[in-house]
């Protein structure tokens, strides 16, 4: 998004603001008008500025900034129309739209309060926390589907089909054993990287009953499977009521 | 029984992962007289608070729970490997927000108090488990309907809705900023 500039020289940005409500907030704060008495045009006049100066509209989000100034556009026009009786008789046209500011204004206000006591929360520590990823950071994880999976792990597969494949017969693997193996290495090495645990496998038949145990193990939810981004690495993570159920195991 | 009260509740408060309650307290200890739990309770805050304890036990969620001292906040993330704190995004605060004022309250109504469509930011919410959904709105389209949950108070270090910031403070708020501006 590009960068706006205001008349008094410093640089506001559109996507700082949450949404057309909060720019029209700001703008008012700034020429420092009565909210129950705003002048619409002026004020349409400043909001339209900060439309104009971007060369392209992103429908999915300025499309809401859009609708206010038409809002703003439609308020001055029934402000402006010759009426039979008094405006106040038939009430302001710019009643609806100062409720929902004022409306707003009182969230933006508990927001900031609970902002503070939020900060207050993050630095006392509880027990029955679940330590991210080591590295991570505030990413928001989001847990991957089994399609999601199934996809990553099918690609893998064909990759390693085409190589040039000497299989040598001789151990078998059991689905317990496998199980096992991966809820140790998870305990003891913690997260584990999707991708690279499936190259280490050794043969198709290892990394096929090492898959079903995977999808066993979030199906019975004792692990959850993470992406930080699509198209990123998945990594499979312990879950924090299991480590507690292994611990005492 | 009376004699080891206060030890005996500590240790419940001690391992518990939630905010244990009064009622879960009572429930445990049978023959304790609830007053007696109350008072044990508040000593035992109280005998937490002294500088020589790193810990603490706040309420919280409509129950008691240990929690590290802000202090020693550095330490702790360092131990638990976490470099930066993992704040909400102002979109889902305002979103929560709204949720909290206006509760039960659909997806469509957030959105027009918010002005922006806020079906990331709920779902967001969701998956964090800071608000939930509590049956349908008899409306066309029969569309969701949203509360915040417990997890939510517990966030915030509320024990209740009532505890939400009130209008007064809200207002002490707005006139700061008002001042501040001229």
């Amino acid at each position: 998004m590009s960068a706006i500039e205001t008349t008094e020289g410093y640089q506001v940005r559109l996507d700082i603001f949450e949404g057309p409500l909060d720019l029209l907030l700001f703008l008012i704060r700034k020429k420092k008008i009565e909210i129950h008495d705003i002048p619409i045009a002026a004020i349409t006049r400043d909001y339209l500025g900060y439309l104009d100066r971007k060369e392209q509209i992103n429908l999915d989000r300025e499309a809401e900034f859009l609708f206010v100034a038409a809002l703003l556009i439609y308020i001055k026009s029934q402000m402006l129309l010759p009426r039979e009786k008094d405006l106040d008789e038939e009430g302001d046209p710019r009643q609806l739209l100062v409720d929902r500011l004022l409306e707003y204004q009182k969230v933006k206000a508990a927001c900031s309060l609970l902002r503070e006591k939020e900060d207050d929360q993050l630095q006392q520590w509880k027990r029955g926390f679940l330590p991210p990823l080591p590295g991570g950071d505030e990413l928001d994880f989001t847990e991957v589907s089994l399609f999601d999976l199934a996809e990553s792990f099918f690609v893998m597969m064909k990759r390693r089909a085409g190589e040039d494949f000497r299989v040598i017969k001789g151990k078998n693997v059991s689905l317990e054993e496998k199980m096992k193996e991966i809820l140790a290495s998870l305990e003891k090495d913690g997260p584990l990287d999707f991708k690279e645990y499936f190259e280490r496998q050794e043969s198709l038949e290892e990394a096929l009953v090492s898959f079903f145990c995977l999808l066993d193990l979030i199906n019975s939810r004792t692990v959850v499977a993470v992406q930080a981004e699509i198209f990123q690495t998945i990594k499979v993570w312990l879950r924090k009521a299991s480590r507690r159920t292994h611990a005492h195991d | 029984m009376t004699d080891d009260l206060k030890e005996t509740i500590e240790s419940l408060i001690f391992i518990s992962q939630d905010p244990l309650t009064p009622d879960r307290i009572q429930s445990v200890l049978e023959d304790a007289a609830a007053e007696d739990i109350r008072r044990a309770i508040d000593e035992l805050i109280l005998s937490y608070d002294s500088p020589e304890h790193g810990i603490r036990i706040i309420q919280t969620g409509g129950g008691y729970i240990f929690a590290t001292k802000p202090d020693h906040d550095r330490p702790v993330r360092r131990l638990l490997q976490i470099e930066r704190k993992n704040r909400l995004s102002s979109a889902a605060l305002e979103t929560l927000c709204t949720v909290a004022y206006h509760q039960p309250v659909t997806l469509a109504e957030i959105s027009a108090l918010r002005g922006v469509d806020s079906t990331t930011a709920l779902k967001t919410l969701l998956e964090k488990k800071l608000i939930r959904i509590v049956g349908r709105k008899k409306a066309p389209g029969n569309p969701l309907v949203y509360r915040t949950s417990e997890k939510f108070l517990q966030y915030f270090g509320l024990n209740s809705l009532d505890e939400l910031p009130s209008e007064e403070e809200i207002a002490k708020i707005l006139q700061e900023e008002k001042i501040s501006e001229l």
